[in-house]
């Protein structure tokens, strides 16, 4: 049994001594690219080696799949959004070995947190588990070990220095002893992949967050003690405030209706304040009515039988917000169709439409008898899924595209300022057009400086890219 | 709670990291001197970060109901990824200079560390 643990003990040091001299040759001194692919299926082989039960739970398997997705996507589209998806899956999937059944936020909570310190969470763990004779044992062996090093070195480095200055002859010598041949940047760089790889190892969890999730459930208990006086009164308040509220929007929207149809101009400055001020008054506005619906609907107001006018001045109030975001997502298509895309736009768009599916949230927390912590979770899970998703999309590409094809008024230089994504397109549009000279000097560098990055990358660092333009080379 | 030689032990700790990031990129004998001179200054750092951060955790939380296994367990995580985000976003801002590179690497090791002997249960 002993001999057994501690082959399991031997087995891990040289899986994760093998994984750190992998993580050095794929990412010292390399950019972004074929490595990130790399590191994820072999995070994924040591988490299946040191996890394997956890490995049967469908959530876990689910995450698996979305992180080796994100990774390709890396290698495919190359773009921030893809890496940062990588990255934000990296750590919801340690979180999900750790404990599949928590929160989403819980498990990136716990990835983070296993990520940069399980090392030492399992360092305390031990120091405070183990037998007290063998902890002391082993603490007076590192000490004598520690003290034979480095009292030894101390000594000889400030003999060697007092040396130096005393003899011409050992002056030379010393100053002759070259450790060039050893990198040790590159040794200090396989120590943090050790490091990396000893804290995902064995995934740990935070113990006070984990367990208060884990027993919090998503529906609404009546308390066993309310005054019913005290409802009343809150049930009138509430009813009141948002019929006004209600009343308000109303005269708004009717408002931004008529200015909507009336005002027909073209000019960006006009389009662009009418979007971004729109937006403000959203911003405030759903902040404002879930606020407002959570407060009043935080707790026995749910269960209180007369709540009907209540629960349905809400609703309405929800209705009333979604078409404050369709509305301004009507200007923001006009926006579009004069000035094509652009990422602010597009970021306009992305947001109306994760504030309406905050608003269906709040309606279904409402009309379920769900509590905070419902919409909480909900909210966190469908703004993850969209990160996956938006992440597939290769955005400088698409804008380029776009922009190219249907904008009445072209902005060249902002496509141009965008990422190497779109060079490609750019020179095919440069060929077919006649642009002024500065605009087609600076596409053909920037068409020019694309060929030379992708031509002169390391093979870690390999994107499809390079595969689509050694196709092109060969035709060519 | 051994304040004195959690912060001694810190120091050697935050030391030996600083000197290492350091010298793995330029090594040179005459650095020496400097390396036993730099003990001074990291030991008033590292006494300060600890005193600030670190102690008056325990000094506020620690009681009989309350032991210091739970504060770890409870605080531990906040104070690290924190620790971790401000340290890795000074290492980016400074463009992975070496020397900001070191000082905020050993920063962060030590006071996880620190924590680590903080924690530790006394032995009768």
């Amino acid at each position: 049994m002993k001999f057994k643990v501690k082959f399991i003990i031997n087995m891990k040091h040289i899986i994760i001594i093998i994984s750190s001299i992998l993580f050095s040759t794929l990412f010292y001194n390399q950019q972004i690219g074929l490595n990130i692919s790399i590191f994820s299926v072999l995070t994924v082989i040591i988490l299946a080696v040191s996890n394997t039960h956890k490995f049967k739970n469908k959530t876990t398997l689910l995450y698996i799949f979305i992180y080796l997705l994100t990774a390709a996507l890396v290698f495919i589209q190359y773009t921030n959004l893809s890496i940062l998806a990588n990255i934000i899956a990296f750590l919801t999937l340690i979180g999900s070995v750790t404990e599949s059944k928590s929160s989403i936020y819980v498990q990136w909570y716990n990835g983070i947190y296993t990520s940069i310190v399980g090392y030492f969470h399992r360092k305390f763990i031990k120091q405070n588990i183990k037998d007290e004779d063998e902890t002391q044992k082993k603490a007076i062996d590192v000490l004598h070990i520690t003290k034979l090093i480095g009292i030894p070195l101390i000594f000889i480095i400030g003999f060697i220095v007092l040396y130096k200055n005393g003899n011409p002859i050992f002056n030379d010598i010393i100053s002759k002893i070259n450790f060039d041949f050893i990198n040790l940047q590159w040794l200090l760089f396989t120590v943090l992949g050790y490091y990396l790889f000893s804290n995902i190892f064995n995934p740990v969890q935070v113990d006070s967050a984990t367990n208060i999730d884990l027993q919090t459930g998503n529906t609404l208990r009546k308390s066993e003690t309310f005054s019913i006086e005290a409802l009343k009164k809150e049930k009138q308040l509430g009813t009141i405030l948002l019929l006004l509220l209600n009343i308000l929007i109303v005269f708004y929207l009717a408002t931004d209706i008529i200015s909507l149809s009336t005002i027909n101009s073209t000019h960006a400055s006009v389009l662009s304040s009418q979007v971004h001020s729109g937006i403000y008054t959203l911003i405030a506005s759903i902040i404002i009515a879930i606020i407002i619906i959570l407060y009043f609907f935080r707790g026995d107001l749910n269960f209180f039988k007369d709540n009907r006018i209540l629960k349905n001045l809400s609703y309405t109030w929800i209705f009333l917000n979604a078409v404050l975001v369709i509305l301004i997502a009507t200007k923001n298509y006009n926006y579009i169709a004069s000035f094509g895309l652009t990422y602010k736009r597009i970021g306009v768009n992305i947001y109306l439409f994760l504030t309406l599916i905050g608003l269906i949230t709040t309606l279904l927390k409402v009309s379920k008898v769900k509590n905070f912590w419902f919409l909480m979770r909900i909210n966190t899970r469908i703004a993850f899924g969209f990160l996956i998703l938006f992440s597939i999309i290769d955005w400088d590409y698409s804008i380029t595209k776009y922009n190219i094809n249907h904008a009445p008024s072209l902005d060249l230089n902002y496509l141009i300022n965008l990422s190497d994504n779109n060079a490609v397109l750019l020179n095919e549009y440069r060929e077919s057009t006649n642009l002024n000279t500065e605009q087609n000097n600076r596409i053909f560098t920037k068409h020019l400086d694309y060929i030379k990055t992708v031509n002169n990358r390391n093979w870690q660092e390999f994107t499809y890219s390079n595969l689509k333009l050694k196709k092109l080379l060969k035709k060519l | 709670m051994h304040i004195l030689s959690n912060i001694g032990k810190s120091s050697l700790l935050a030391a030996s990291i600083f000197w290492i990031i350091i010298l793995s990129d330029t090594f040179n004998w005459d650095m020496a001197p400097y390396i036993f001179l730099s003990l001074i200054p990291i030991y008033v750092i590292c006494a300060l970060t600890i005193l600030i951060t670190i102690c008056p955790i325990f000094w506020f939380l620690e009681n009989d109901n309350y032991s210091k296994q739970r504060i770890f367990k409870t605080y531990f995580p906040i104070y690290t990824i924190i620790a971790f985000v401000l340290c890795a976003y000074s290492i980016y801002k400074s463009s992975f200079d070496v020397f900001a590179l070191s000082f905020y690497a050993s920063a962060y090791i030590t006071t996880t560390q620190s924590w680590v002997w903080f924690a530790k249960k006394k032995r009768k």
